[in-house]
């Protein structure tokens, strides 16, 4: 199923524009949306998962209209949050059971079901007896994991789900949304890039509301071949560099030197050497090409 | 730093709007109070009489603390909100790592609020001054305006009890980071002080309770409680020991409380923990490999109908139930008042000193305490589970799932409700288990079920509603709890009343409640009204519900206006069919109410009842002492229908004129039944005024001095309807006497005695009662001007499974057309008062000399039958012996349900007996202090065969000395010949404590006990005092032998009052 969304828009009561007009179509499998903080990625999420009321505009997933229909989206809905929290003092089993409830899961038995195969999946079993607001930060995202499941949703939206947790974790985590991302609609924000670049079919980039490229992270990337550049330079050397060339990113090394990139359609001279294009670069184009659309 | 902290705190109040709204509600509250009490409103209502000045110091004070105390509800939310929005907003991560002292912290933060609330209270002394100088007050209510009662208001009571109670919140918010524990904590503190006061309430605790209890307002009361009126309205509240004593000591603990926060609080990211078991450490690691897994979720049926969600709306209310009972607030709280309840049950409603059988509707009369903790906790839980998801922050999880809004919605009212029964049910163990103990095993749990769970739940539902609805619309819990709480209070009390709104139906929730439950007569009549009322507002909450689930909040909701914009949107065809059909039948079945009490039963409004009698007074006031015959023979025939609640009265009445003029015109006074009357000589009707229900006819041949005239009269019921209550029949137990049926010859004026009232209507300048000097007053008797001694007969008729009783003895009683009839004739003279009584009874007899005595009584009444007896016989020995022989051959105490008040009643050898009074007394005869009243109130009735049956006064000042003073006196002898002297000292202090704070309100003043007008306080208690201490000085011998010469003289003789 496909969701659709049309001329999105959304202004806050301080004036921010949270969504600008935002058009996407997005089919079956990953689909990332990469951008900065801030960029509109929670508000977009939140709108799609019908928490939030949008000034103008429409979504459609399927033949649900998503906003006049919000219970329809509900049902197929698997939604975790960028935070959230849990009632104190219930452990994982009965909160989660809790949940089935709420998800429509009328019978007990399925309800155990379900859980158990879960709390599996999600590798909580051993602690599902704990209360869940004294799990530590990755089994906390594993449980929303386990939660978003327990409706076999075929739209799934994970807001930042990957930050703050360890490697492993992180690992895991991907791995789960990946199998499920195969059959269903995954929309996953975030804004490492590296998660992007290792599983999303489809991507965008968002920034002050408004999505600034709508590709696929291979297409973006070859995109680019022959444009990006690098070199190795000194730190005094750097603002000269900044004020020449449109510096995608500069890393200190160890030795004290900077490696710099820099996006160019030709070689910009000797010290430069062609560099393998990377999706941090397409998303750096992006970004600094809207920074300059505001300068302007 | 003290002062960056403090500023901006007070930054903070001074942008938040709710400080504004605290103060205008405040302001508004206070203006409206005072301006009432300086009685602005005298239009709607009726005249405040003379002498009540409203701004005096005392009252000014009493409005001023009793305010203030409602503001006291405010300080979890605003003194421990200061330290809990650090936590919240988990500033305290950042700020408890800065360079400040705790010192610096705490005393910013404490005093900053206390300064916000500091203010608010300021605007409730400006806002009383201001009403009290409103236009449209009434000068005479009012003294000129002083600084000094507010200020020492302020000063002396409110800011040392701002910094206890303050303190106390401060403590447990800042301990725990908890602002629900504030408020448990100042519950409790409410429930303890409340219930102490209670149960030291005993005249002897004074001082204690004083000293104690931390308002100070017992210490003041300490020297006020006895003021009579104009102390109250001219003395300043003074400044002494005790009130200093109770301050300083409350000062200094809530200095100490400060200085343990001070002590103990620590710049810790935790809060301190009490936890009795110490938690062993453990090594925690987790797997860290192996994270490719197959996701094949099994397959599970998912059921989306309306019946699912029904289902999951209980399942949900078991939840959030599970959460409340779980809550410590809630146990506490529930833990408190049962405790408090057992008091209750232990001490509490005990009549002089003595407690009562653990009768079922005694166990369920559970008081205002359990009562104000459920609601408090409807309130407070409403809130609660609202935010509860917010709080938590898993509200984003929960409104991404697939379930509708009401279902949410509805699962938090149905768990309202199981917090409900579960407190209900509480009572209910408690009450039992109180019987159990007591050794009082007649259970009655169909009367528990049906009371708790049907009738009270009913009351406390709607107000789940309404806090359900208010709590949904309020983002805070406690402004929330705070606005619940205030409209809870304006329409359970006098308040609306005052202002002029005197419809049930304009007033939330009222009418709901009011049954009257009798072991004789179950709840009678009172039931139906309920329901109806019930259901009206029922009608009422749905509308609450539905605006709560068109305002409620799901998902991320930003201004007002995007609420109103989902509101609207929320309001579909479907809604909007629903809310019209019930609007409508709320409406129309207010309207019912409306027209069925202010149409069909139009019953003036207390203005218009003063204007009425005004107008009455003018009308007739000339004819108050037209010659008119006096009732000599009395002839009744009266059919009760029980189970019909029906009655139908024949009287005939022979009147003979003693005066010395011929009378040429006869009046009529009767009640609002249909009557019919027919003299037996020609006449003419002249007037017939059906507003005051008084006739005047004209006799063709005036009647002369000796002649007679015979009336025969017929008294129909009314029938009750479905909100009103007119037949005075019951099912059981039916009290009627001959004030409430008989018609009476001639006028009398009625009410309005107040001098500054009349005045302002132009009523002339009138003495309550005559002089015992002026001899024309002494032809009239005082209980019946139209009657002196009568010979009476009557015929009752009831049905087939109960006995009818009227005065006089027995002559015959036989079966007729399946009805019981009962014929009773008085042998001699009596005065024209008799009742008659008809119920299921079971009979006691016994024999005192040549005397029958008899009880009936309500079968299982019988734990005082005894103690009755033995009152009878003792006041018979005393009376006989002391004044003269008892007049007749027989005397009757007859039980009578509770539903016609809590009292007996003295009529020709029969004195009928509330079943409230002496039949469920529960008499411990080592129980200090604890007179036997049951004992003791039969004494004093039979006495009464003597003082008012042998010997009764003239309508003149000082008549009920003589009925009222001398048969406590008689009471107090019999009672100290079985108790010793020894014990009469508590039954005469709680008389001299009745008889001061009778004074306290006595607006017509006091006369020595030999000229009183008539006040239950003065004739009772002082009379008992000066009449027993009159036994001491001279002796009890020369006292009765001066009695009985008196007795001798004026035995069933015409009125005479100088007794010397």
């Amino acid at each position: 199923m496909e969701l659709i969304i049309k001329n999105l828009s959304k202004t806050y009561k301080n004036g921010v524009k949270a969504i600008d007009t935002i058009n996407l179509e997005i089919g079956t499998g990953m689909f990332g949306l990469l951008g900065p903080n801030g960029a509109g990625k929670s508000s977009l999420m939140r709108t799609i998962a019908t928490l939030q009321i949008p000034d103008s505009g429409m979504i459609t997933f399927g033949d649900i209209n998503v906003l006049e229909d919000n219970l329809s989206l509900r049902k197929v809905l698997g939604y975790l949050p960028q935070s959230f929290g849990v009632y104190p003092k219930m452990s994982a089993e009965n909160l989660l059971d809790y949940f089935a409830t709420l998800k429509g899961v009328s019978s007990k038995s399925d309800r155990k079901k379900i859980v158990t195969e879960v709390l599996e999946i999600t590798n909580l079993y051993e602690v599902r007896k704990k209360y869940v607001n004294g799990y530590s930060g990755g089994m906390k995202q594993r449980f929303g994991i386990a939660q978003l499941l327990l409706n076999k949703p075929k739209l799934i939206i994970v807001d930042e789900p990957t930050a703050g947790l360890d490697p492993a974790e992180r690992q895991r985590f991907l791995n789960v949304l990946r199998e499920i991302g195969t059959n269903n609609t995954v929309i996953f924000s975030t804004h490492i890039v590296e998660d992007v670049k290792e599983l999303c079919n489809k991507m965008a980039i968002l920034n002050g509301g408004r999505i600034l490229s709508n590709t696929t992270p291979t297409e973006a990337t070859t995109a680019l071949k022959g444009q990006i550049w690098k070199t190795v330079i000194t730190r005094d050397e750097l603002e000269l560099m900044e004020a020449n060339y449109d510096v995608l990113s500069s890393n200190y090394n160890q030795d004290n030197s900077i490696t710099v990139r820099i996006y160019s359609s030709i070689q910009p001279d000797g010290d430069f050497r062609e560099a393998t294009p990377q999706l941090d670069d397409v998303y750096f184009i992006a970004l600094k090409q809207d920074e300059s659309v505001l300068v302007n | 730093m003290f002062s960056t902290i403090f500023k901006h705190e007070l930054k903070y109040w001074f942008r938040n709007p709710s400080f504004y709204i605290y103060v205008f509600l405040f302001l508004t509250i206070s203006i409206l109070l005072s301006a009432a009490s300086a009685g602005i409103f005298e239009s709607n209502t009726v005249t405040n009489g003379t002498a009540i000045i409203a701004n005096s110091p005392m009252r000014i004070g009493n409005m001023f603390n009793t305010l203030a105390i409602i503001i006291f509800f405010l300080f979890p939310s605003i003194i421990g909100f200061s330290v809990y929005r650090d936590y919240k907003s988990e500033m305290h991560t950042i700020l408890y790592s800065y360079p400040f002292t705790k010192a610096n912290y705490l005393f910013a933060k404490f005093f900053s609020s206390v300064l916000i609330v500091l203010i608010i209270v300021l605007f409730v002394g400006i806002g009383l001054s201001i009403g009290f100088s409103l236009p449209g007050t009434n000068p005479i209510l009012l003294e000129e305006f002083s600084i000094m009662p507010y200020l020492q208001t302020y000063l002396i009571y409110i800011v040392p009890n701002i910094l206890l109670y303050g303190a106390i919140i401060f403590a447990v918010v800042v301990f725990t980071r908890k602002i629900i524990a504030g408020f448990t904590a100042f519950i409790i503190l409410i429930v303890l002080q409340s219930t102490l006061v209670a149960l030291f309430s005993n005249p002897e605790y004074t001082f204690i309770t004083g000293l104690f209890n931390p308002s100070g307002i017992s210490a003041t009361e300490y020297y006020i409680k006895y003021w009579t009126i104009s102390e109250q309205n001219t003395k300043a509240v003074p400044i002494k020991e005790l009130i200093i004593y109770n301050r300083l000591l409350w000062t200094g603990i809530a200095m100490l409380i400060f200085g343990i926060v001070y002590k103990y609080f620590k710049f810790n990211q935790q809060p301190i923990r009490l936890s009795l078991r110490k938690q062993k450490g453990e090594r925690a690691i987790k797997s860290n490999f192996g994270s490719i897994i197959r996701v094949q979720l099994p397959k599970v049926n998912f059921d989306f109908s309306f019946r699912q969600y029904l289902k999951t709306t209980w399942k949900l209310s078991s939840i959030d139930f599970n959460y409340i009972t779980k809550s410590i607030p809630f146990i506490i709280m529930l833990l408190g008042v049962t405790l408090s309840l057992l008091l209750d049950y232990f001490e509490g409603s005990k009549f002089r000193g003595t407690s009562r059988l653990p009768v079922t509707w005694r166990m369920l009369d559970y008081g205002e305490t359990f009562q104000l903790a459920i609601i408090i906790c409807t309130f407070l839980y409403a809130g609660m589970l609202n935010q509860r998801a917010k709080i938590s922050n898993i509200n984003i999880l929960v409104d991404s799932m697939p379930i509708p809004n009401w279902t949410l919605l509805l699962s938090k009212l149905i768990a309202l409700f199981k917090m409900q029964w579960i407190m209900l049910t509480v009572i209910m163990i408690t009450g039992i288990s109180f019987q159990v103990y007591k050794g009082y095993y007649q259970f009655e749990i169909g009367h528990y079920l049906f009371e708790l769970y049907i009738l009270n739940f009913m009351y406390y539902a709607l107000w789940a509603m309404m806090a359900i609805y208010v709590q949904t619309l309020i983002k805070n819990t406690y402004v929330g709890l705070f606005l619940l709480f205030s409209l809870f209070i304006f329409v359970s009390t006098a308040i609306p009343n005052v202002i002029g709104i005197t419809q049930d139906i304009f007033l939330f929730n009222n009418g709901t409640v009011g049954y009257n439950y009798s072991d004789m007569n179950g709840y009678g009549n009172s039931l139906s009204s309920i329901f109806i009322y019930s259901f009206y507002w029922f009608l009422f909450g749905i509308l609450l519900i539905i605006g709560a689930g068109l305002f409620y909040s799901r998902g991320i909701v930003g201004s007002f206006k995007e609420r109103l914009s989902i509101g609207r949107s929320r309001f579909t065809k479907k809604i909007a069919l629903g809310v019209g059909i019930v609007s409508i039948a709320f409406l129309s079945t207010g309207f019912c109410i409306y027209y069925e009490n202010n149409v069909t039963n139009a019953s003036a409004s207390a203005k218009e009842k003063e204007q009425i009698i005004v107008d009455i007074e003018k009308k007739y006031a000339k004819y108050e002492d037209y010659a008119q015959p006096k009732i000599a023979a009395v002839t009744i025939e009266l059919d009760i229908y029980p189970k019909e609640l029906n009655f139908n009265l024949k009287g005939k009445y022979v009147l003979v004129n003693k005066a010395e003029v011929a009378i040429d015109s006869l009046f009529l006074k009767y009640n609002n039944y249909p009557s019919t009357f027919k003299f037996n000589k020609s006449n003419t009707l002249v007037s017939k005024d059906s507003l005051f229900q008084f006739n005047m006819y004209r006799l063709d041949k005036a009647l002369q001095p000796g002649d007679s005239i015979q009336l025969d009269f017929t008294v129909k019921n009314v029938t009750n309807t479905i909100l009103n209550t007119h037949s005075p029949v019951l099912e059981n137990g039916t009290f009627l006497n001959s004030f409430q049926l008989a018609p009476t010859i001639g006028y009398k004026r009625v009410g309005l005695t107040d001098a500054e009232t009349r005045k302002k209507y132009g009523l002339p300048e009138v003495a309550l009662k005559a002089h015992p000097s002026d001899t024309t007053a002494l032809g009239t008797n005082d209980l019946t001007r139209d009657a002196d001694w009568i010979d009476f007969e009557a015929t009752v008729s009831t049905s087939k499974d109960q006995i009818a009783i009227a005065p006089g003895y027995l002559q015959k009683e036989w079966i007729e057309d399946d009805r019981r009839y009962f014929h009773y004739k008085m042998d001699q003279k009596m005065l024209n008062i008799y009742s008659f009584n008809s119920a299921r009874y079971e009979v006691k007899k016994d024999i005192w000399n040549d005397v029958v005595l008899e009880i009936y009584y309500h079968k299982g009444h019988d734990k005082n039958l005894d103690r009755m007896m033995a009152g009878m016989k003792a006041s018979l020995a005393y009376n006989t012996e002391n004044f003269s022989p008892y007049q007749h051959k027989q005397i009757r105490i007859i039980e009578f349900p509770k539903t016609y008040g809590s009292f007996a009643q003295s009529y020709p050898n029969t004195i009928p007996f509330s079943e409230s009074h002496g039949f469920i007394a529960d008499v411990n005869d080592n129980d200090i202090g604890g007179i036997d009243y049951a004992f003791g109130v039969t004494s004093h009735e039979v006495a009464h065969q003597w003082w008012a049956h042998q010997v009764i006064g003239a309508d003149v000042l000082g008549a009920t000395m003589l009925t009222e003073s001398i048969s406590e006196y008689v009471r107090l002898k019999t009672l100290e010949r079985v108790y010793g002297k020894h014990n009469m000292y508590a039954f005469l202090k709680y008389a001299a404590d009745h008889y001061l704070r009778g004074r306290k309100n006595d607006v017509t003043g006091e006369d020595p006990l030999m000229y009183i007008s008539g006040q239950s306080y003065i004739r009772y208690s002082k009379g008992a005092l000066v009449f027993y201490a009159l036994s001491d000085y001279i002796g009890e011998k020369n006292l009765n032998a001066a009695l009985h010469k008196f007795v001798k003289k004026t035995n069933l003789k015409n009125h005479h009052t100088q007794l010397q």
